[in-house]
């Protein structure tokens, strides 16, 4: 026993309130410093670099989806760059920005079809349409160039119309709606052209603006790449900033969704389709400037194409997805391919082959990729790695082998009637508070505490509860972050993000299981989130991995900012401000040691006043004699201790194992440990082994009895405890007598 | 307006409605084209009518199946040119009938194979991969047969080619022989056959075909190739009937373009598990009669298509109008 205590500071005992009879006037109990300088330092590790972290995170993030079509992109431009000479040249480049950019607009044409869950395959024929159109404007009817442009755009939105009108408002399959209107136009296509090619070929029209749109150049590129661009940027930022681009995408996603939520899906289809229409207008008019002419073959095969290099880009058919950039890459990929083997003089049937072949090829690796993405996720992002909690120490004599279970003796109270009371806490006049799984902040009333009644509905899981000097009852919620309940029911967040750590792949903003808070005599609000990458379901899984990835945060009510005070701590679970208002508290569960900060000096960082407790600490309370109540929501084990020393036996467990049968942590029976003002153990508090409040994880003490709270309970319990003052209440001794 | 759909549904009993109102229009086309056109309905016109439709029948019959099955397959025109090629060079170069013909039928089952194996097995979307594969075919064939070339010259003279064309009885002459034999198979495949029922629960949901544990992945290879081998007969009959193959006939699009009207204007929705034989012979007579009667009408083929278009378009609004989708249980994949 001496030997366990050496090195630490020893118990003082500090200044004991006698038991008083009610009525008497309570203090807070004065207590001396916290030996802070004297207390081992806590190593924190500055970021967490895991090479099998860092490869799970960037396959979990969205723009991972655009990989294979990005990685195909690259192969081409590498393969054409080694293969041939001066592809890349600012000559060629510059041909090919004056050829590309009609079939560019198109392709994102199509795009705004296929992301509102249609198809349009009228393309081609629309193009070549409203090509004729604009050449029938300009030469036949001689008008300006800027009554030509107007036409061709709206020839192609009549024709969107029709297909908007079948597809959209009407509801008729979107494949052959499209597969009529692109025989139909192609058919009045060739007929009109037949009558007037000869005509147009004849006109010796010549006019400035068109031969400055088909062949001249803006800022070193050709006019047509400018429109390309203006087209993908508006286009763009359609799909990410505006209303109707939103709408157009959760058509694409789930038409019925979308209803539900008040879309007007036909309405939207509909415009889709004109839209659509009007962008091949435009392109038509591009296609025509430059032209000057079009043939039987216009457009022939171009929604093949098109279709093609959408296809490549979103890597599959997927409707719902705007991604612009995506589908100009793939169109990209496939235009290089063709022409770099054109150029290089290969056959037209070996380029279509070769073509076929690698489309094939890149959509069947994209389909395997997305259709493994999540397994790959899975199997990866569990990331264990070694922890050697120290020792069981200090509880010598105490354990549950040694001791009477003493909560057997604790009464039930709300058995049924409340679900995972994390944390429990009594205000002064006794009322007693907790948060449930549903979700709801539930009140016992004083005396008896018989009947729960909402207090709140606030959603999430409530974990952690603390009253701030106002008597406002402040919770953290898992999945939500920080939110405070008034007495009335009324509730607010407070806080659900905090900066983004300096090395993170993943977006670590997002507060994802606030567990355990209090608040600081000036008001601030120090609140752990226990693990940034599992969320309330899954925490127990943050005990396979061991890895330190938890923090402490603060949240100042006057500024309303949310700080990382520490990051990268092993599973920081419960939060008390020592007895002397200047240093914290935090439980590091996994560690099985409760950490101290000083308020005065953050930045020094943690030092260690427990270690190597018998459990895993949950939260940690004052208690009225000057010391600390401490949850152990789970036993450690041998068998766990050993495997927290092997990693790759747990992660090789998690992926051969079915969950059901993983080694997990002892979970299921725990208890209270009471701790002196230094932190050692002076009793505990054991349940029976079939005892019915298993997994304790939290307790208050209030008027000489300690209420236990237990997540996975369904009752809260209630134990009388000898010697205590038994006038002592939480608020009260800490925010002083109001 | 339900009330009258309602009654004639009642009329009809289960049947499709689209089919019957196609059924009437084709009735009507036959009288209008009787009495308008000169030399519409005689004996000599129906023969002519029935041996031009053969290719269109067959290749319908190939693409039904795939379609039943809730798939697509783009690709039956370039697999059936490259049958005709393969057929051809192999009579070129000097093999017998038969044995052109089994290889032929072997690098056919292959190519249906292969298109099953990218549906069944790698998962692309069967509209993706047929779109792919086609232009490999096309482009091998073209790469390895004809060097480039989009014409192949038939060889009329030989007995390999002119069998595909003689008459066996006056009349009746062997592609019409072909199509009823393949009109029948695809009638026992469909309705007397294990693998019809699971093309049709595949067609009807294809998720719960698969949970409940029917062989969908062999299935699929046997549709495809089935429609490979279909394409392979039309292209024989085709090619042997103008003496050339060419490749032009996939780029153009215009018989794709049919064979999916026929399927489409017969009844059968390209949301699979419905449909049959009867659906199939429907479709091929309207367009059949159409384009029949139009040519005697010396309508150029471009009008015809403008007039086809405009009948798919008004079969699709009338269908949609008869029968309404219900936009509740739609799904976006449903094109």
């Amino acid at each position: 026993m001496t030997q366990a205590f050496a090195g630490r500071c020893e118990p003082k005992v500090t200044q004991l309130v006698k038991p008083q009879p009610d009525g008497a006037v309570h203090r807070p109990a004065i207590v001396e410093h916290l030996d802070f300088a004297a207390l081992p330092r806590q190593h924190v590790p500055r970021f967490v670099l895991s090479p099998r972290r860092i490869f799970s995170d960037v396959l979990s993030r969205g723009w991972i989806e655009s990989a294979i079509p990005f990685l195909a992109f690259l192969v081409v431009v590498i393969t054409i760059l080694s293969t041939t000479d001066g592809f890349f040249s600012s000559g060629n480049l510059r041909t090919m920005a004056q050829y590309a950019p009609d079939a560019g607009i198109v392709v994102l044409a199509l795009l705004i079809v296929v992301a509102a869950g249609g198809i349009d395959l009228s393309i081609g024929s629309n193009f070549a349409m409203t090509a004729f159109v604009a050449l029938f404007g300009f030469h036949i009817l001689e008008l300006s160039v800027w009554a030509v442009l107007p036409m061709s755009v709206m020839t192609g939105a009549v024709i969107g119309t029709v297909n908007g009108t079948l597809a959209g408002l009407l509801g008729c399959g979107a494949l052959l709606t499209t597969l009529g209107t692109m025989i139909t136009i192609r058919g009045l296509y060739t007929l009109a052209s037949q009558s007037q090619l000869v005509e147009i070929s004849a006109s010796a029209r010549i006019d400035a603006a068109w031969d400055y749109i088909g062949f001249e150049r803006f800022a070193g590129m050709p006019v047509g790449f400018w429109a390309l661009v203006v087209v993908s940027i508006a286009v763009f930022f359609m799909y990410r900033q505006s209303r109707f681009g939103w709408h157009l995408l959760a058509v694409g996603g789930n038409r019925k969704a979308a209803r539900n939520g008040g879309i007007q899906v036909k309405r939207t289809v509909f415009l889709a389709y004109i839209m659509a229409g009007a962008l091949v207008g435009l392109a038509g008019f591009l296609y025509a400037a430059r032209q000057n002419s079009v043939g039987s073959d216009t457009g022939i095969g171009m929604e093949f194409f098109l279709l093609t290099a959408l296809v490549l880009g979103l890597g599959g058919f997927t409707p719902g997805r705007g991604a612009v950039v995506s589908v100009l890459i793939g169109f990209a990929t496939i235009y290089f391919l063709n022409n770099a083997m054109i150029n290089a003089g290969f056959r037209g049937d070996l380029v279509q082959f070769t073509q076929g072949f690698i489309i094939l090829s890149i959509l069947a690796i994209d389909v395997r990729f997305k259709k493994n993405l999540h397994r790959l996720v899975a199997s990866s992002y569990l990331d264990p790695v070694k922890r050697v909690p120290e020792p069981v120490q200090g509880a010598e004599g105490l354990m549950p082998d040694q001791i009477a279970p003493k909560l057997a003796d604790a009464t039930i109270l709300g058995a049924g009637e409340i679900d995972g009371p994390e944390d429990v806490i009594l205000d002064v006049q006794g009322n007693l508070y907790c948060g449930t799984r549903d979700g709801r902040i539930v009140r016992f009333d004083a005396p008896d505490h018989l009947h729960a009644r909402t207090l709140a509905k606030i959603g999430g899981r409530p974990l952690g509860l603390a009253f701030d000097q106002e008597g406002r009852i402040v919770t953290c919620v898992a999945g939500m972050g920080l939110v405070r309940v008034s007495m009335d029911g009324t509730h607010e967040l407070l806080s659900d993000q905090t900066g983004r750590s300096l090395i993170s792949v993943q977006d670590d903003t997002t507060i994802r299981m606030a567990d355990d808070l209090d608040i600081a005599p000036d008001g601030m609000i120090y609140f752990t989130d226990a693990t940034k990458r599992y969320d309330m379901e899954n925490w127990a899984m943050d005990l396979l991995e061991g890895r330190p990835n938890g923090r402490l945060l603060s949240y100042d009510p006057r500024s309303g900012r949310t700080r990382t005070v520490c990051d990268n701590l092993v599973f920081p679970n419960g939060v008390c401000l020592a007895h002397d208002r200047r240093h914290l508290l935090v439980a590091s569960t996994w560690e099985c040691s409760i950490l101290a900060f000083d308020l005065q000096d953050l930045a020094a960082g943690p030092r260690v006043l427990v270690s190597g407790l018998p459990g895993y600490p949950d939260n940690i309370n004052r208690a009225s004699d000057g010391g600390y109540w401490l949850a152990l929501a789970g036993m450690r084990n041998p068998v766990i201790d050993l495997a927290m020393k092997h990693p790759n036996v747990r992660r090789r467990m998690t992926r051969r194992v079915p969950p059901t049968n993983w080694l997990f942590g002892n979970l299921n029976i725990g208890g209270v440990l009471k701790l002196d003002s230094a932190g050692s153990i002076v009793d505990a508090f054991w349940d029976r082994p079939d005892g019915p409040l298993y997994m304790i994880t939290s307790m208050r003490e209030h008027k000489g009895a300690l209420y236990l709270g237990g997540v996975t309970n369904n009752k809260i319990g209630r134990l009388d405890l000898p010697d205590v003052d038994n006038g002592w209440t939480g608020p009260d001794s800490y925010w002083g007598q109001k | 307006m339900t009330l009258i759909t309602d009654a004639i549904g009642k009329m009809l009993g289960q049947r499709n409605i689209l089919e019957v109102v196609v059924l009437g229009v084709n009735v009507a086309l036959i009288i209008a084209f009787a009495i308008l056109v000169d030399g519409f309905a005689t004996l000599g016109n129906l023969s002519v009518i029935l041996s031009n439709s053969t290719p269109l029948a067959i290749l319908s019959c190939g693409m039904a199946v795939v379609i039943i099955s809730r798939g697509l397959d783009l690709s039956i025109i370039a697999v059936m040119v490259a049958g005709a090629t393969t057929y051809a060079s192999g009579i070129e170069a000097g093999l017998p009938g038969g044995l052109a013909l089994l290889i032929t039928a072997a690098a056919m089952i292959t190519v249906g194979m292969v298109n099953a194996w990218l549906i069944a097995f790698a998962e692309l979307p069967a509209m993706l991969a047929t779109l792919a594969s086609a232009m490999v075919i096309m482009g091998l064939f073209r790469f390895a047969i004809l060097q480039g070339e989009f014409m192949l010259l038939l060889p009329k003279s030989n007995s390999a080619v002119q069998i595909l064309t003689t008459d066996i009885l006056p009349g009746i002459s062997v592609p019409i022989v072909v199509t009823a034999v393949v009109l029948v198979a695809t009638w026992v495949l469909l309705s007397r056959t294990i693998v019809g029922e699971i093309i049709y629960a595949m067609g009807d949901n294809f998720a719960a075909a698969r949970l409940s544990g029917l062989p969908v992945r062999p299935v699929t290879v046997v549709i495809y190739v089935w429609a490979a081998l279909m394409a392979m007969l039309a292209g024989l009959l085709i090619s042997s009937a103008s003496g050339a193959v060419d490749f032009r006939m996939v780029t153009n699009g215009s018989l794709l373009f049919d064979v999916i009207l026929v399927v489409v204007l017969g009844g059968i929705p390209l949301r699979g598990g419905r449909g049959g034989l009867r659906n199939i012979i429907l479709g091929v007579a309207l367009i059949a009669v159409l384009r029949n009667g139009m040519t005697l009408m010396n309508v150029t083929t471009q009008t015809q298509d403008v007039i086809k278009g405009i009948v798919l378009l008004v079969a699709i609004a009338t269908e949609n109008f008869l029968n309404p989708r219900d936009i509740e249980t739609d799904t976006v994949g449903d094109l």
